[in-house]
């Protein structure tokens, strides 16, 4: 057995348990008294190195525990930012307006039309018949749940928009249940030209477009009779 | 708070805040299940959800949010759906002049509340003038 490191009176191995608390309170987790002398206060020193023992692991856990918590934050905040481009990504992709014929525009509306969307929607539409010279588009309401007042408004809006522009447009996918709410709510959609289904807009669609055809022939025939004359 | 004629059982299904336009959304949708579970066909929960969207538009637009409840309870020996829109904005000056059609004290079309009317069997609203709004619709089975 070695020579006790530790002091033999009793006033020393208080003190020494008084070093040892405070350099634990100061941070020092690895501060033990490790008495090798065996007598009543020996008991003590013994179970004041256990419970720094504790305390320690207890730490530990807790440094454990917060480290993880600050991951999982971090995930969450990462979350959290590609939903936000998400709904921006969505924003663009949820108004695509494609040229599926000659001169006609489709634009298909799909889930709730919030101020912010429709406004992206009346700018692509816009743009959109700028860009192709299209006529005639068809705006298909099919996937739009609740037609309130001011979805309402907004599709009048654009359809005016889109007349200023020379261009006319069409509302399809009504649904029996939302006309009727729509003449409940007073709202006058009488201006705009409405079809029940997307087939029916774009038969009427197509019909426009053979008139416009013709009619270009028969301007074209009255000119060179003009010529001939 | 404003108070409506006191309550007789109802059984509260659901209390909401509407504060953005998503709370909008998705309130609705609540009222359109609800509207379903409680049997009703296809118009009348596209006229219930069409109605509360009237009214959760108003409170945000109007009054930058509010309070939803929803209830079921037997109305005069109907199976009624009801819901309660309260906020606590600037109040309706005119309650005469908003009830009726195509009047509009800002952007919107003049047919949110009198058109939320033709909508329901039963509609109750109350308002003073920098407290707030209470609005109570029912919509029978």
């Amino acid at each position: 057995m070695s020579e006790p490191r530790n002091v033999k009176n009793l006033k020393d191995r208080i003190n020494r348990i008084e070093d040892i608390l405070a350099s634990v309170a100061a941070g020092d987790m690895d501060a033990r008294i490790e008495t090798e002398i065996e007598d009543d206060l020996s008991g003590i020193e013994a179970a004041i190195d256990l419970l720094i023992d504790d305390l320690t692991d207890e730490l530990r856990q807790r440094e454990k525990m917060q480290k993880e918590l600050e991951t999982k934050l971090k995930e969450i905040q990462e979350q959290q930012r590609t939903i936000v481009q998400q709904q921006e990504d969505l924003l663009e992709l949820s108004s695509p307006v494609s040229k599926v014929w000659d001169n006609i525009l489709i634009l298909p509306v799909i889930g709730t039309l919030d101020s912010q969307r429709t406004q992206i929607m009346m700018e692509n539409l816009l743009q959109k018949i700028v860009d192709t010279g299209c006529t005639i588009s068809i705006l298909d309401i099919t996937g739009v749940p609740t037609v309130d007042t001011q979805v309402a408004n907004h599709l009048l809006k654009t359809v005016t928009s889109a007349r200023l522009l020379g261009a006319e447009c069409i509302i399809s996918g009504i649904s029996p249940a939302i006309a009727q709410t729509i003449v409940h709510l007073g709202i006058d959609l009488s201006t705009i030209r409405t079809k029940a289904t997307l087939q029916d807009a774009m038969i009427y669609a197509m019909k426009q477009n053979k008139r416009s055809d013709e009619m270009k022939v028969l301007s074209r025939n009255a000119l060179s009779d003009e010529k001939e004359d | 708070m404003l108070e409506l004629a006191p309550d007789r059982n109802f059984e509260l299904l659901g209390e909401y805040a509407i504060e953005t336009e998503y709370d909008i959304v998705m309130a609705r949708q609540t009222v359109r299940q609800f509207a379903k579970k409680a049997g009703m066909g296809i118009v009348d929960q596209t006229r219930i959800t069409t109605a509360v969207s009237e009214l959760f538009r108003n409170m945000y637009n109007y009054a930058g949010g509010g309070k939803v409840l929803i209830e079921r309870g037997d109305v005069e020996s109907h199976d009624a759906l009801i819901i309660t829109c309260i906020d606590h904005g600037p109040g309706i000056e005119n309650l005469e002049l908003a009830m009726s059609d195509g009047y509009t004290s800002g952007m919107g079309m003049g047919y949110g509340l009198p058109g939320t009317k033709r909508l329901v069997d039963r509609f109750e609203i109350q308002s003073k003038i920098n407290e707030g709004t209470t609005v109570r619709i029912m919509k029978w089975k």
